[in-house]
């Protein structure tokens, strides 16, 4: 054994150079300096372990606790068990949100990622003011919520609104993108997409910039075509990044109320409403607080369950 | 000097940090637990929260007469702070749950309902007594002080109203070649004259927050002697006479009367139709031409329609203002409600407000007699006025449900999407209403 890997041993059990002083010596001195060590820690983290609770804990408790009433936003009301819960998950509006929730989703998560790595790849390749596309494509993500839906209420509401006007131009009839329940729902995924795709091209340049070059030019010596180079190198060696966006979009489309509340409210005839969007309504439009707030603890669980699913596939990619 | 000798210098001991630590942590946990404004003494300071009913110098002015109200005795001072209508119900809901919320208040058409129900309102029968000694009573034009009057007493004291009434722009219907319609018969026949210019014959808006779709078909309701609701205050939405006027309006819809976008209309996008001469006629507030921006007179108010039967009517929203149980003083708040009550002419005084009074008084004052509009709406419109609750004998809390809920929205763009007929759109709503009102 050379004396690095006897040092290094060493250091891994603990014993200093100088040699052990006694294995029943050092044990309890070790035993009773961890011990204050962790007393110290614990003390140490308690203040931000209860401002935890304050912050998150008791309105999480309260909220559970108003989920099994039937009471409004100053009275809790009398205890209902899981009726809330029965009976949202057996009205028609909640599925309906629900399933509207389910394509705003697959919608917002893959649409915007599509975009966002085509975009991605292209300002990868030397184009002439490439920093200056950068900042004019992150724009729909940085522009306020209200200013954007309020552009693209402007776009579109009207039928002498500029899209439907050149639709009409166009001889494609005048369509109301905002009247119509499918065009609206459409719109508002289109929407989702619009100001989303920036995120997800900040999150794949990013981890396309951690891929070296070297790997690409080796490949093309092998022969690979750029599409093989796309499947067998880029995408694999993103995958990381991707599950993080997939599942910080999921979060952020399943509980994006602005978005929709701002352009469309919901409507026409429900065909916009999404859970948040019902859970509000629950609670601050019909005044029933219970149920509102059970649609909002199913959201937390499905979420909750969703982004599991999708950490294991991170932790996956990462072993891989 | 490095960090390490820096942290182990200073007097700054690890118990010391724990401390602190503990202090900051704890403040959330004290200002929870604090008493708020209801453990402060009888001349402690009134709080009054207001609305923005108009520009921001309403506000100005509201501020300016709060802060100038001296009280008699040890009674307290006002202060004076706007609310946004952005979440207001919550915004009330915590501060009067945290007992930080106001003394008075105006609100929502059914905020002071709301929060007698749920034990918070200091009723107001002894302000209306003292209305009723000093001479004042008289002076609140009819139906308005009564629609505030509950079982176990007046919730609120009225301060304005806002009926929804029929505009028309005098220049389209000129153009049109047809005179002001007076009934819905006539109404159809414009409206056919008024499609021949490529105008809309009943502007309507059912978008995001846009309520003037759920309060217009209200109002043809309630103009063909409908409503809501029954005399024992139960919904009773699939009526004849429901079933009639939205049939009514479906006609218009299939006629292409009515724009077929009207149903995702924003309160901006229905205010720019109007201001873009694409509307010849249609319900609205009182203030249209100063929402429009077009004051040349060629926005008018039309004379109440008769419906097929006869029956004219509306629906008009009281404005008031409440007191709170929590309050430094009652006779405080009782007192200031009073004061404030006088002050109002300067409202519309100043031309400041977008709502109509409720007091003979300033109906007469000659700023309030110069705006033709406003007067002819109180002279012809406020007599057929009716309450939300129209035929209730008692206008209720749940009905702020009713009136900014899911179901009365959702019945609007059903009606105005044409997604249904007349009866199976107001037996959706019947069921929607019975859901928030049980």
């Amino acid at each position: 054994m050379t004396t690095t890997t006897r040092s290094l041993a060493r250091a891994r059990k603990g014993v200093g150079p100088g040699g052990a002083s006694g294995p029943a010596g050092t044990a309890r001195k070790q035993s009773t300096l961890s011990r204050q060590t962790g007393r110290t820690f614990a003390f140490l983290i308690l203040p931000s372990v209860l401002l935890l609770l304050l912050i998150n804990g008791y309105p999480l408790i309260y909220a559970g606790i108003q989920a099994l009433h039937n009471g409004n936003l100053l009275d809790t009301g009398a205890f209902v068990g899981l009726d809330n819960f029965s009976s949202v998950l057996s009205s028609e509006p909640f599925w309906k949100a629900a399933r509207f929730t389910l394509v705003f989703t697959l919608v917002g998560v893959f649409g915007s990622w599509l975009i966002g790595l085509a975009l991605a790849l292209v300002l990868r390749t030397k184009i002439p003011a490439n920093g200056l596309f950068k900042v004019l494509l992150l724009l729909p993500w940085v522009v306020p919520i209200v200013v954007s839906s309020t552009a693209w209420n402007w776009l579109t509401a009207t039928p002498t609104s500029p899209v439907p006007a050149l639709f009409n131009a166009l001889g494609l009839g005048t369509p109301l993108f905002l009247a119509d329940p499918t065009l609206a729902a459409i719109t508002v995924c289109l929407f989702k997409v619009w100001i989303s795709f920036p995120f997800m091209m900040m999150m794949i340049s990013s981890a396309l910039a951690s891929v070296d070059n070297t790997v690409y030019e080796a490949s093309s010596m092998d022969g690979a075509s750029k599409w093989q180079q796309f499947t067998q190198i880029t995408l694999p060696l993103i995958s990381r990044s991707t599950y993080i966006s997939w599942i910080l979009m999921t979060i952020f489309c399943v509980n994006d109320f602005p978005t929709i509340y701002l352009l469309t409210g919901g409507g026409p005839v429900d065909a916009t409403t999404s859970l948040v969007v019902l859970a509000y309504r629950m609670v601050f439009q019909n005044f029933q607080t219970g149920p509102g707030v059970a649609i909002a603890f199913l959201m937390t669980m499905t979420l909750v369950i969703v982004s599991v699913v999708l950490y294991r596939q991170i932790r996956k990619s990462s072993t891989e | 000097m490095t960090i390490k000798s820096a942290l182990s210098t200073s007097a700054f001991s690890r118990r010391g940090f724990l401390g602190v630590a503990a202090a900051a942590a704890s403040v959330p946990l004290l200002a929870a637990c604090g008493g708020g404004s209801a453990s402060q003494g009888a001349g402690g300071t009134i709080k009054f929260w207001d609305m923005p009913w108009g520009p921001p110098a309403y506000s100005d002015l509201a501020k300016k007469l709060t802060e100038s109200y001296v009280p008699t005795g040890s009674l307290g001072k006002a202060s004076y702070q706007t609310i946004q209508w952005n979440n207001f119900y919550q915004t009330f809901s915590s501060a009067i749950a945290s007992k930080t919320g106001p003394a008075l208040s105006t609100g929502g058409g059914f905020q002071a309902f709301q929060f007698a129900e749920q034990g918070q309102i200091a009723y107001a029968d002894n302000v209306i007594s003292k209305l009723k000694q000093n001479g004042q009573y008289n002076d609140f034009l009819p139906g308005t002080i009564e629609s505030q009057n509950t079982d176990k007493g007046y919730v609120a004291v009225p301060w304005s109203q806002g009926p929804r009434v029929v505009w028309y722009r005098k220049s389209l219907l000129d153009r049109a070649g047809v005179a002001v319609p007076t009934d819905w018969k006539s109404w159809l026949e414009a409206g056919k004259a008024l499609k021949g210019i490529g105008v809309s014959a009943f502007g309507i808006g059912a978008g995001a927050g846009n309520v003037f779709g759920n309060q217009n078909l209200l109002s043809m309701m309630i103009n063909n002697g409908g409503g809501l609701f029954n005399e024992d205050g139960r919904p009773d939405v699939v009526t004849d006479r429901n079933i009639e006027a939205m049939e009514f309006v479906r006609e218009m819809v299939s006629l292409g009367l009515i724009d077929p976008g009207a149903v995702s209309y924003t309160l901006d996008n229905l205010s720019s139709q109007w201001k873009d001469k694409k509307i010849g006629m249609g319900w609205y507030a009182p203030g249209l031409p100063e929402s429009t921006g077009d004051t040349s007179g060629d926005l008018q108010v039309a004379s109440p329609l008769a419906g097929p039967h006869g029956d004219k009517g509306t629906v008009n929203y009281i404005g008031s203002i409440m007191m709170y149980k929590n309050t430094p003083s009652q006779e405080g708040s009782e007192a200031f409600l009073l004061w404030y009550l006088g002050q109002l002419k300067e409202f519309w005084k100043q031309d400041v407000v977008g709502l109509l009074p409720v007091q003979q008084s300033i109906v007469d004052l000659p700023e309030f007699q110069k705006n033709k509009q406003n007067v002819q709406i109180i002279k012809e419109w406020q007599s057929v006025g009716k309450p939300f609750g129209t035929k209730s004998p008692r206008l209720f809390g749940s009905l702020a449900a009713v009136d900014g809920g899911q179901a009365l929205s959702q019945f609007a763009q059903t009606m105005l999407g044409a997604r249904a007929d007349a009866k199976t759109a107001l037996t959706d709503l019947q069921k929607g209403i019975e859901s928030v009102t049980k």
